[in-house]
């Protein structure tokens, strides 16, 4: 089963967000989850990204690497990387896997790879 | 509306405090008592962001009002991220303009060293956006990252202009007893000697360990009053006179330009306007560097320098003590510290100190107007605000 994240299109304007909100920032016109539910692209453009060297205690990593990433739409989202030398304007595509689990949830979201 | 003016001011070491929360809180309430003359009051508002997260202990104002033997007075935890300081400020400013009462006792306080540092971490991380940020272990140390690297390519800025920032900083520390980092660095100890990767190591790339604040527990306070009973304290009249504040996406992903920081603009814009000054004519500032990047592009948000003129402001001198317009006299967050809700009371706390001319070995001479920039989130919420001495 392919996963995906899903962003929000107004009904009333077309505008697509991520993360949700109840008014559409583009219009302010729509009325209570008047969405419509489309999956995010997968392929995009490295933004901007770091390395965090003290990540948070549910990550057993040495360091996280996270990114800001433009889609192909022109949306855009906050991911992690799984690339060894990421630069800025570099071609990505995601996975959508856990991303997070502690003792009871496991949380998906997008990871990038070099395209 | 009428004129609010600053009656005392107090404040506790910025470091690992060893004592409740409530008497973080209640120590700077005392001292601004006890220097103002001022021994009741209409309303307390206590700026805190974690209380009920890291000390387990809801309704914190209740507890100092009392603490502080002030019952009956009115009482109020403000919470608004580390912007908190600044909104309780702002609350304080509202009610003494409005009229509804005529003495304010403003409190900033935090204990965030009773847990470990990654728990503190934790804490100021859940501000993020809890779907698009949060689960991907996004902690505000990896959005300044984020930023400094957009900032960095886009105005050639370097990471020799962000540690000196922080050499400035700790150096106007040195003169804070309250500060919480006495220890003075240089460029060649955090990044041209061989020991530099050792000092000095990289925490949210291209962002190194002195490139960031301290976490700290501290606590700060500022009494505000109308003119009348402002006058009777005897110190030189300090007026409130611009509040501005401003917001912006919750996700910084969803920024138009992920450089810009739009709530500080705004925020800054608004609180220049009230005060009827230009940014020109600000003589000493106090900025929300929780990261060195920040200092740099807030000098230039809030109309300081041109857009990209900020770190060669900072390489050319401007912005330490004795230069055209000093930043952060007090050490900033970097180095006086960072105790998330103090902090914002903690700037006001200096700037009046400053224009009251009473800042000692750090006072910046002749200061008649100064400025604050609190900063929330990672630029969602800013508060800024503009002090005027008369006369």
């Amino acid at each position: 089963m392919e996963r995906n994240i899903y962003a929000y299109k107004c009904k009333r304007c077309g505008h697509v967000q991520y993360p949700y909100r109840t008014i559409c920032r583009n219009c302010h016109e729509n009325d209570h989850n008047e969405f419509d539910i489309v999956p995010l692209p997968k392929k995009g453009k490295l933004l901007t990204f770091t390395h965090l060297f003290n990540p948070p205690s549910d990550f057993s990593t040495v360091f996280l690497s996270l990114g800001i990433v433009e889609l192909e739409d022109g949306s855009r989202i906050t991911g992690q990387l799984s690339i060894e030398r990421p630069t800025i304007g570099m071609h990505v595509r995601a996975n959508v896997e856990v991303v997070r689990k502690d003792e009871y949830n496991r949380y998906y979201g997008m990871v990038f790879y070099e395209a | 509306m009428r004129d609010v003016y600053v009656a005392g001011i107090g404040i506790t070491s910025f470091t690992r405090l060893e004592y409740p929360l409530v008497e973080i809180a209640a120590y700077p309430g005392l001292m601004a008592m006890r220097e103002s003359g001022i021994k009741s009051i209409d309303q307390l508002y206590v700026a805190n962001m974690g209380a009920a997260r890291v000390n387990h202990q809801s309704g914190l104002a209740s507890a100092v009002v009392d603490n502080l033997s002030l019952t009956p007075a009115g009482a109020e935890t403000i919470e608004n991220g580390p912007a908190s300081g600044a909104s309780a400020i702002k609350q304080g400013f509202l009610a003494v303009a409005s009229g509804m009462h005529d003495t304010v006792m403003v409190i900033g306080a935090e204990r965030m060293r009773e847990v470990n540092n990654l728990e503190a971490t934790d804490f100021v991380a859940t501000l993020t956006h809890p779907m698009a940020e949060y689960i991907y272990g996004v902690t505000l140390p990896s959005l300044a990252g984020m930023f400094a690297r957009l900032y960095m390519e886009k105005y050639g800025v370097t990471s020799r202009h962000l540690a000196m920032v922080a050499v400035k900083n700790h150096k106007h520390a040195m003169d804070n007893f309250y500060a919480h980092l006495h220890e003075e660095i240089t460029l060649e100890g955090i990044l041209d000697s061989p020991d530099a990767s050792t000092n000095n190591p990289i925490v949210a790339d291209p962002l190194r360990y002195y490139d960031m604040c301290p976490v700290s527990d501290g606590g700060a306070c500022v009494i505000l009053t109308t003119a009348d009973l402002a006058k009777k304290t005897g110190k030189p009249m300090v007026r409130l006179a611009g509040v501005g504040q401003a917001t912006d996406t919750h996700a910084v992903h969803d920024r138009k330009d992920p450089t810009d920081l739009v709530a500080v603009r705004e925020a800054a814009k608004k609180s220049f306007a009230m005060a009827g000054v230009k940014p020109a004519d600000v003589q000493v500032a106090e900025l929300h560097d929780a990261f060195t990047i920040l200092e740099i592009v807030e000098s230039e948000e809030a109309g300081f320098f041109e857009r990209g003129q900020g770190h060669i402001a900072l390489q050319e001198g401007y912005t330490r003590i004795g230069g055209k317009l000093p930043i952060n006299p007090s050490g900033g967050l970097k180095a006086k510290g960072h105790p998330v809700g103090a902090t914002g009371v903690g700037q006001a706390h200096e700037i009046v100190l400053q224009l009251w001319s009473e800042a000692g070995k750090r006072q910046v001479k002749n200061a008649k107007v100064g400025f604050t920039c609190n900063f929330g989130g990672f630029g969602n919420n800013v508060v800024c605000l503009t002090f005027i001495r008369e006369g």
